[in-house]
This record gives C-alpha cells, structure tokens and sequence, in this order.
C-alpha cells in the first residue's frame, strides 16, 4: 500500500523544479514498458513542391490593444473530443487522504515487539538492541505527535504485513515511507527495514510461535 | 515508404539498431559519395521483456582472428553437425552438447527471430556490487540536510548484497571506516597532495605486511577482506552508516568574507579511485560523487578561492584566459582512464547556482559511462527524484543498472569498423575488422562501457572497403556482430549478441532503393554525434561549416533539380525531414555554446551522446504538441505561426518541458473560469496537456525542468527560443496576415535557410 499523489516542487530553491510523484507512482510508471506517444512531428511545407505562399505587401493590421472589451468567455458546451493522448486519470490523484490513523502506538508497537522479540532469540544482541533503540525513537515520536498521519497508516499497515510474514510487502512499504516522507522517518526507518531484513530469516518455527493478534494487549507480549 | 517504416521499427525494436542506410553501396567510392557514412545507433542492451536468457555458453568459431558467435546467418550441415561462419567461412564442428540438432530441432541461437541473444555464462565467482559515496560537505545548512537524507534514503533502495562506503570532502578529505562498533573512525588526508594508488592504499592500511614475492608471478589483487574496513555490505551496515551520514557536520574550516570554500574534489575522487583499484578491480562498482560547488583546491582545481574572480565562461576559454582549464582536464581524464580500465563509473552530482566544473570533470562521466546529473539544489524535486531513478527497477523487479560493458564489432569482409562515440572507452583491440580512417574512437573493434543500462546507446561507424567494380559480393548481404560483455545487476555475467544483415545495391544501377532505405532520423543523429564530437576539439564555426557543407552536398547527390533553378528543387520523402533537422541541430545547445555556460554545455553533450534514437531526437528537434477546444491534441510545426492565442502548447525538448498558455488561455485562466462549473471542458483542457507531461516526468532519467508559462510570462523564452522564427521584427510587415507570434531575434528562419540550400544546391558553381 503506497499512496499516490503528486506535490509541487521547490521553485525557492529550483527554477522550474518539476513536481514530486509519490513512491507509489513512480514505482508504477517505471514497471511498465515506455510506450511515448508525444512523439510525432509535422513536416515542414518547403520541400512537397507547394511553395509557402509570400502574402502581398497589404501592411498588417493593429494588434488590438489589451481588451477595453470585456473577454469573451471559453466555450462551455459540454460534449467534448478527447483531452488527452496519455491515459493518465488525474483523478486518481487526490491528495492523500487526511482521515486520521485507526490504529494506536500500541496496536503497532505490539507487532514490531513481537517481531524483535523473534530475532532475539537468534540474531546478535548489538544488532537486536540497535533496532530497539529506533523502535523507540519511532514510539517517541508517535506519541509527541511529530508523525503525519499518512506516516502513521502505512505504518500500522507495515507492521500489520510483517505479522502476516508478507515480506516483500512490508519493504516496499518501508521503501516507499523513506522515498516519501524522509525527513520524519529517517532517524529510525533503517531501524524497521532491518527488522524486517532480519525477521523474514529466521527458522519457520519460531515465527509461527505464539505471538499477539493485531489488536491485541502488548503488556501479554513481555518474555 | 510505409514499408521501409516499419521493417526500420521492428528491426530498432528487436535489435536495438538503426541504420542510417538500410540498403549498403558496394563500393568504397559510392559509399563516400552518399555524404553520410554508414553508421548506426547501437543499443547493447535493448529492453527486451519477451527475450529470456539461456543459460550456456555461446559456440564461438574455432578461427582465431575471428571466434564470432553462431548466430541465423550461418548456414548448418545438420547431418554432418558442422556450420560455416558467416563471417569467415570457416567450418566449425558443433560442440558435443549440440548432438541432437536438427532441422526440426534447433537451438534458439539459429532461429531468425534470435537475431538478438543472451548467454548467462557462469565464470568466476560472482562479485557484489560497489557504490562509494563522495560527498561534498561545503554545501549550506538546508542543502546538506537534503543531501543527507537522500544518501539515508539511498540505503533501502540500494541491492541489499552490496558494498558502500563513504568518504567525505572539504578542506580536507576524510575516508569513513564503516563498523559496527560504537566508535566511528575515519582517516584523512590532506586536500593539496595528490597521491599514487599504492600510497593511498597503504595509509589506509590496505597492503598487506611484505609476503614473500614468488618468483615470476605477478602481484595478486589484494585480498578483498582487507578493504571492508571501507566497504561493507548494505545490510550489515545500514543503521550504522544511517547514523554516520545523520551526523555529518558542514565543513568546519570557515570561509572567510569573500572567499569560496576550500573544496578538495580532486584529491577525494583520486582517493576513491585509487580506494576501488587496488583492491577490487574489475568488478562493478559506482564511485557517487555529490558536489555543490567547484573544486578550489588542490589538483584538479577549477577556480580559485576568491570570489572576485569569476568560474571561466566560453568567453574566457575563447580568449584563452582559463588558466586552470587545461591541467584540470587532463588531471581529471587521467582519473577518468585509470577508472574505466578498472571497469568502475563515475557519477557526478553537481547541484549549485553557479558552475561546479563539468567542463573539466565531464571525462570522468563520459569515459566511464557514469551520470551526470546537473541541479540548482540537494533539496530540489529534480535532483531527489532523478537520483530514486539511479535506482530503478525494470518489469522484472531487476535493476536498470548494470556494469562492466565489453562491446566487440565483428563485420564481413566488405566492411570494416571506423569507430564509436558515445560513453565508452577504446580496448586498443586491432584485427581484421578494423579500418585506417577513424571517425569518433577508432583504431579498435572492442570498447568498455563501465556504466550501461538498457537505454546506453552507441553510434557506430563504418567504412565500406570493397573496391569500385568489384561485383557485388556472393549472397548480396553483409552483416555486422555486436557481441555484448557485461555483470549483470545480479552480478550475474552475461553475453548478448546482436547479428544483423542488409542488402548490399550498387549504386550506379539501384540508387533509388538505396534512397528509399534511408533512415533520415538516424542519419541525422548520427551526423549530431559526428558533430559533437568535433565540437570537443574544433572551432564553433568551423564544426557548423561542416555540417553545412555535409547538408548541401546530400542535396545536391540526392536532390531532384534543373541547374540553377532553386525552384525546381525536391527531396523524397525518405530525406524530407533531414534538412529541418540539420536546421535546429545548428541551432542546438549541442553546436551553439552561446547563451549556456560550459558546463551546461557538457551536459547537455553528455547526453545527447547516450541517449537512444528518440530521445536524441527530441533533443535535436523538439516536439511541439497543441491542445485547443476544437480536437483531440495534435502535433504542430515548431514553428512561431503554432504559437496561438486559443491553444495550449507542450514542447518536449527533453531537458525540458514547457506548457505555453496562448494570450486568451491565460486571460481566462486569471478571470477563474476553470472553477467555475459551467466551464469544466475548460478546466479539463487545462488539465490535458499537464496529464500528457506526467507520464514523461515519472520516468525519464535525468528528470526534465517545468515550465508553467504563458504569452507575455519570462518562461515564455523557452518556447520563443526554440521555434523556427518564421516571423520576426524583420519581416512582420511583410506577412499580409498575423498568424503566431513574432520572435524577436535576428536568427536565420526555416524558410531563409532552406531557400539558401536550395540555391547551393542546384548552383553549377558548387
């Protein structure tokens, strides 16, 4: 799950800065084949024969003057030939929607302890501790509210496909958190990728241990 | 022709080649006098989602000046499981693992449709990928934060088997050692003395203590383990090298009033190179270097640190006033060699205001197939989203990128190879094949193309060598091999080979299908390249004189005319673009230096000489798409009489794209009528064209500028600037009726230039 929208670029700081795709958009045009349809051109008359015909020396007439008449309004009939050649559906790019996240820090934390909690039991403590110590980070800052909500969705729903042990799911999502929202998840994504690098490698049995549901209490998750 | 067409499509679609002739003259005169050589635009690793790979080694010919590639041009002796070379003749025996063939039964490598092949060859083991980040860390606050992040950002999208290092660069130049202990350590050098390889890995403690040397054998590469204090895998460095980047500070030397920042980008990117040579050449691996400024100090610098005297521009270079120019090159180039020959590329990253120095760093990405990638700012939509594509993925979940590319040109007997432009490196490979006269890289058969992807494209050019009333060679075909070395993303190492064949005609007797083969798309992208590549070491003037001269003799050999009568003058429909296509290839960033700095300039020729044919030729000759209320959008002459004031406009130009509002769009646009419900056709006209850009923003690499413009607007100079001028302040008066908007400009029109070719061309004097 990864949102698709479309943001301006920085024009303080680029001249022309062309627009931002989200993760989910780019990762969608590059699969497929590059089909570029603006790509005809017309030739010019010269060369057929039919000479450009030189008008005859009547001078040019005014350019008129900035409208003093009122402007004349667009056409506004409503059956309309094709727009356009790409088949591109702009309304498929609302911004993404600002409903809040369902899902508690606890509903979320639950999962990734679950996860962490697994790798203890194989992984080296160094690498255990380091990705704790930026799952708290991330706790941190759920809960001082420094997390957007789409941040915090995708989250949930990266947690949600690490249970399920989806693991291409769960990094895709990872990759398109850092691609799309840098600056709030830097600090710790490296943190939640190397869970789940490290998660989806551990023996099958400890995996399908016990572990909580979603929505279930952390405090039952302690060892 | 419609046929011609479309047999040019599929051959482009399967091969990845085009031809500037499709029918060969057979002879060395006739070829020379059809103005343009025989030459094509070579893609080695064509995108091709219906070819899988096979998994042997290809059968090779047993001659050992010719070991081409069993391709469907050899005839076979099922029975007697032998096949002839096409190229030499030689009878080779089918290698014991072919036993079963027959007619009914053959190996993919002989069907037609496998004109184009790849091998998956297991040789060796199998090497990680590298990318070694050189990050410049005299940028500002905001600048540097944004780079960071993206390198942050890079890690998760990197292949998870990689290498990475990192080494940074100011005043001084630190090279990280990267480890999972708490303490990070780095090692720093000076940022004026240049240091040979070996003395750069033995400060970094890379060679090991003196072994004994055993006689007569040459010195192993060093053991890679000793350099992964430097280079570690992405997945077991990750958070650490995440923390790293997060705190890596501007650089603390400060810069006095005045003064530019002490950049050492020389001595950071001899150190990389050198980090890479010693211990893991041949192996692919990306050196990344991220700059926001000139190089100021030490070898290689470009400019001093004062900031009264201004970077050079095309005017100090003309009146020879660049005095760091010519040693900053060279210094660069020789990075550049010692790089491709160790098959790693070179990325340049240059985001700044002002120039970095591409002038003098451009070999570094053009020798080794590298990027080049030119913006205003880290923290710009371009330069974050064109650095994600470095990264991209194809349908397969594989990685664009790909490394160590070995191309070898194999050719009948009739033909031999002059040379190649395009980002490569010449092998030094003599043989058979290759000719005396050199046009681009000569005097080899064999280039390297360290960075390669599927769209690296090649112009390749060849010489006809069979003399003049020769007959026309047995079989009436000629054929050209490209055999294709390189690591995959994998790291897997795969071959692929290309074969084709045309139809040699002699030229006194069939001109006319020679004529109808011609591919004039091709032919002028590869006379652009020709051109480019003599604008790197001739005069301005002098490489247009060329150009024209080489125009206004096709005309004359392929024009039908009465002697001095321009009015007579036609084109077949085979060359009828040609000449508008020559017109604004002189008009082209590419040959016209003025109005863009120098390192503009090397970017803008950095890609054209990459790119595949059709977005070369968007670079040539815009495209111009116009969307209006009375149908469907529709492409226009780019010309000034398309610029309307009741249509939108979509020029393409590749760096660019440009979305010109006519006079009354714009005034309907400010009094809000696409808000307004009644009017939703207009905002949906609106929308068009910005809809027809997205899809070219989401996947084009570098990513191009926007430009939201309309009549009267300051961006309207994009558009105003590359339109054929037809009316201008000149002969405004003169045009009975107001079509399209006048260009000021004194530049010569469309319609003065092609009445000036048509009067050279017919003239009995010429």
């Amino acid at each position: 799950m990864a949102e698709s929208y479309v943001k301006p670029g920085n024009q303080e700081k680029g001249w022309n800065d062309p627009p931002q795709f989200s993760y989910g958009l780019q990762t969608q045009a590059q699969g497929v084949q590059k089909r570029n349809f603006l790509n005809k051109r017309v030739p010019p008359p010269q060369l057929d024969g039919s000479q450009v015909s030189l008008p005859s020396g009547a001078p040019l007439p005014a350019k008129p003057l900035s409208p003093t008449l009122p402007l004349a309004p667009p056409p506004s009939t409503v059956v309309l030939p094709a727009r356009r050649l790409s088949a591109v559906d702009s309304t498929a790019l609302s911004a993404s929607t600002h409903t809040e996240c369902e899902a508690s820090i606890e509903d979320v934390m639950g999962l990734l302890d679950w996860a962490l909690t697994a790798c203890r039991t194989t992984v080296k403590r160094q690498v255990c501790d380091e990705v704790g110590k930026r799952l708290t980070l991330f706790q941190e800052m759920w809960i001082s509210g420094k997390l957007s909500s789409p941040v915090k969705k995708r989250m949930y729903y990266l947690a949600q496909e690490l249970k399920k042990q989806n693991w291409d799911s769960a990094d895709e999502t990872h990759r398109s958190l850092i691609v799309d929202y840098v600056n709030e998840v830097s600090q710790w994504m490296v943190g939640v990728k190397r869970l789940i690098a490290e998660t989806r490698n551990l023996p099958t049995e400890v995996l399908n241990a016990e572990g909580p549901s979603p929505k279930e209490d952390t405090t039952q998750n302690t060892q | 022709m419609a046929t011609y067409q479309e047999f040019i499509q599929q051959n482009e679609d399967r091969d990845g080649v085009r031809f500037s002739w499709n029918v060969w003259p057979s002879s060395r005169l006739e070829a020379t006098r059809m103005v343009v050589p025989l030459s094509c635009l070579f893609t080695p690793m064509k995108e091709r989602p219906d070819l899988p790979p096979v998994q042997y080694e290809p059968v090779l010919c047993s001659r050992p000046t010719c070991k081409a590639v069993l391709n469907p041009l050899c005839q076979v002796d099922y029975r007697a499981k032998l096949w002839a070379c096409n190229f030499c003749f030689q009878r080779n025996q089918f290698p014991p693992a072919y036993a079963g063939i027959s007619e009914g039964n053959q190996p993919a490598e002989l069907m037609p449709q496998f004109s184009t092949i790849e091998y998956i060859v297991q040789r060796g083991p199998q090497t990680p990928l590298i990318f070694l980040y050189v990050v410049d860390i005299c940028l500002e606050e905001e600048d540097l934060q944004a780079l960071k992040e993206s390198l942050q950002m890079s890690l998760s999208l990197l292949p998870p088997n990689a290498l990475v290092g990192l080494i940074t660069f100011g005043r001084m130049v630190q090279v990280h050692e990267l480890s999972c202990e708490g303490i990070s350590k780095s090692y720093v050098f000076r940022g004026t003395k240049d240091l040979s390889a070996k003395q750069i890995q033995e400060m970094l403690g890379l060679t090991k203590p003196a072994a004994p040397v055993q006689q007569g054998r040459p010195a192993q590469p060093q053991d890679r383990s000793v350099s992964s204090r430097f280079l570690q895998p992405v997945h077991k460095i990750d958070m650490n090298l995440t923390d790293l980047l997060g705190e890596l500070q501007r650089d603390p030397w400060p810069v006095p009033q005045g003064k530019r920042p002490l950049r050492s980008t020389g001595i950071a990117l001899s150190i990389a190179v050198g980090l890479l040579e010693g211990t893991l050449p041949n192996t692919g691996a990306r050196v990344m270097l991220f700059t926001g400024g000139p190089p100021t100090q030490g070898p290689g610098m470009v400019v001093g640190d004062e900031l009264k005297t201004p970077i050079r521009s095309w005017h100090d270079i003309e009146k020879d006033n660049a005095k760091h120019l010519k040693k900053a090159t060279k210094y660069y180039e020789a990075l550049a060699s010692r790089s491709a020959v160790n098959g790693h590329c070179i990325d340049i990253y240059a985001c700044a205001l002002d120039q970095t120095g591409l002038l003098e760093m451009k070999c570094c990405s053009n020798l080794t197939g590298g990027h080049i990638v030119m913006g205003d700012s880290f923290n710009t939509s371009l330069f974050k989203q064109t650095f994600q594509r470095v990264f991209t993925k194809d349908y397969n979940g594989e990685f664009r990128m790909a490394f160590g590319g070995e191309l070898e040109v194999k050719t009948s007997r009739e033909l031999k190879i002059s040379g190649a432009i395009g980002p490569c490196v010449s092998l030094n490979a003599k043989g058979p094949c290759v000719s005396e006269t050199e046009l681009g890289l000569g005097g080899t058969s064999q280039w390297k193309i360290c960075g390669i992807n599927q769209f690296t494209t090649l112009g390749m050019y060849f010489e006809v060598v069979n003399q003049h009333n020769a007959p026309v060679p047995q079989g009436g075909r000629g054929a050209i091999q490209f055999i294709t070395q390189y690591q995959h993303s994998s790291t897997q190492k795969r071959i692929r080979v290309t074969t084709v064949a045309r139809n040699w005609a002699d030229a006194q007797s069939q001109i006319q299908h020679i004529e109808a083969a011609f591919d004039q798309e091709a032919a002028a992208v590869l006379m652009a390249r020709l051109g480019v590549f003599r604008a790197e070491s001739e005069e301005g003037p002098d490489v247009l004189r060329w150009l024209d001269r080489q125009l206004i003799r096709l005309c004359q050999k392929f024009g039908q005319f009465h002697k001095d009568d321009p009015n007579s003058f036609r084109l077949s429909e085979s060359f009828s673009l040609y000449p508008q296509f020559m017109f604004h290839l002189r008009r082209s960033p590419f040959l016209q230096v003025f109005n863009n700095s120098p390192d503009e300039s090397s970017y803008y020729r950095h890609h054209f000489v990459r790119q595949d044919l059709t977005q070369s030729l968007i670079m040539i000759q815009p495209i111009l798409y116009s969307y209006s209320f009375y149908g469907p959008p529709e492409p226009v002459l780019l010309d000034s009489s398309s610029i309307l004031p009741d249509r939108i406009l979509l020029m393409d130009t590749f760096f660019q794209l440009v979305i010109y509002h006519g006079e009354t769009i714009a005034q309907w646009r400010k009094a809000g009528y696409q808000e307004m419900a009644e009017y939703e056709n207009f905002k949906q006209l609106l929308q068009a064209p910005l809809d027809d850009a997205q899809e070219i923003l989401q996947t084009r690499f570098p990513m191009p500028r926007y430009v939201d413009t309309e009549h009267g607007g300051s961006q309207a100079r994009f558009l105003l600037s590359k339109v054929n001028p037809s009316q201008t302040h000149n002969n405004l008066y003169a045009w009975g009726q107001e079509t399209g908007a006048p260009i000021l400009t004194d530049d010569v029109s469309l319609q003065v230039f092609m009445d000036h070719l048509k009067k050279l061309a017919v003239s009995s004097a010429s």
